[in-house]
């Protein structure tokens, strides 16, 4: 039998059936758990923090009005990242629709979406990756931003480890290539 | 792309923390200050907000998680309930874990909720739940709104639970819920059925006239 210690948080699988039985308020716990795990990924797949912020909220929403279809509580962590996975990309899809392509990130350009100025360490990197694929994008960023392995990114994003490591090859490489552009 | 825009494989390799073979000086330093980059940019990047955390809270305090909306559906939607005659065979069976009452002899007149159906539709039921080590045992379900802690159990000699419930007319799910956080289905059910998130849900039927099957 499993009890609660102090010092122990209780399991995302815990936390949901907890929710799905009305005490909606333990949701928070997820909602900080996830926001802070993935945070720093959200801004730098959509470029923006305030997209991010948006994007992050969005998915927190979508992912309780689903939580039933939730099959693995206690991998609500990986299915959640999934939902935010989604949102971020609708965000750069929209941003893309409305916004012509010669606007985008322009190299040279000054950043000041995430305080960075230009010239900073990290802020060429900054530019180029908002011209990588979404795909190579989220590997890249889950691999060299966040230092997650290629075990733990492909358990969260459902992908083999195999076609995850192509991704962030590939994104290295066009990384390199635009950065020497930029310098 | 011109090739020396490029890593080569043993590039990769380092940059992926794999046994690599030899690297130049120039991909040494590409692929160190591709790597510095990224941890100066994360760095940079901090995270999100906390005041998100109450703006989601605020956005989900009002609505309902799906499983209650999908329980309540179920519950009110018309059905066909068939009942075996040879329930009373499976509950002695089953260590007695559900009794039925006739309702009239244990519901004083006027004390029903305003829903109060009638005797042929209301039938009291006895859940048991044998656990000697649990602190505390209550049964979420259909009928409850799936609240843990809405039905508490009383313990009884031996370590077992009880509680008994009023329950209408029809076919429910339910689990026991013990020391608030460990949910477990009944193990003498005569069904059990997938809870649509990886565990699994008893299930009773009542019939009319005080038919029990579970």
């Amino acid at each position: 039998m499993i009890h609660e210690l102090g010092s122990v948080q209780p399991s995302d699988g815990t936390i949901v059936h907890r929710v799905l039985a009305g005490d909606v308020e333990q949701y928070r716990v997820l909602v900080e758990r996830y926001r802070a795990e993935f945070g720093r990924y959200a801004i730098a797949a959509v470029g923006d923090r305030d997209a991010a912020q948006d994007a992050m909220q969005e998915a927190f929403i979508r992912a309780f009005d689903a939580l039933a279809t939730c099959r693995e509580p206690d991998r609500f962590g990986a299915w959640f990242f999934r939902i935010l996975t989604n949102q971020c990309r609708n965000v750069v899809a929209r941003r893309r629709d409305t916004v012509p392509v010669e606007d985008l990130d322009p190299p040279g350009a000054d950043r000041t979406d995430l305080g960075l100025e230009r010239g900073e360490l990290g802020a060429a990197l900054e530019a180029a990756l908002a011209r990588l694929t979404p795909e190579q994008r989220e590997a890249f960023v889950m691999k060299h931003v966040d230092g997650r392995s290629y075990e733990e990114m492909a358990e969260l994003l459902g992908v083999g480890v195999d076609a995850l490591k192509m991704r962030v090859h590939r994104a290295r490489d066009a990384m390199r290539s635009m950065m020497g552009a930029l310098r | 792309m011109r090739d020396r825009d490029v890593f080569g494989a043993d590039a990769h390799r380092y940059l992926d923390g794999e046994p690599f073979g030899e690297l130049s000086g120039a991909e040494f330093a590409a692929a160190d200050r591709l790597v510095a980059e990224a941890r100066e940019y994360a760095q940079r990047l901090g995270n999100l907000d906390p005041a998100l955390d109450e703006a989601v809270m605020a956005a989900v305090r009002d609505r309902v998680p799906s499983r209650q909306h999908g329980r309540l559906d179920w519950l009110l939607a018309p059905r066909t309930v068939r009942v075996r005659p040879v329930w009373a065979a499976v509950l002695a069976v089953a260590a007695a874990l559900v009794v039925w009452f006739a309702p009239r002899a244990s519901v004083p007149a006027g004390q029903g909720a305003p829903s109060v159906r009638t005797a042929t539709d209301t039938v009291f039921v006895r859940f048991e739940l044998a656990a000697p080590q649990a602190r505390s045992v209550s049964v979420a379900g259909s009928f409850n709104g799936w609240r843990v802690g809405a039905l508490t159990m009383s313990r009884t000699a031996g370590g077992v639970w009880s509680a008994t419930v009023a329950l209408p007319v029809g076919e429910h799910r339910y689990e026991f819920v013990v020391d608030s956080t460990q949910w477990v289905p009944d193990p003498t059910a005569h069904a059990q059925v997938d809870d649509g998130f990886g565990g699994r849900n008893s299930v009773i039927v009542v019939g009319p006239k005080g038919l029990v099957r579970s």
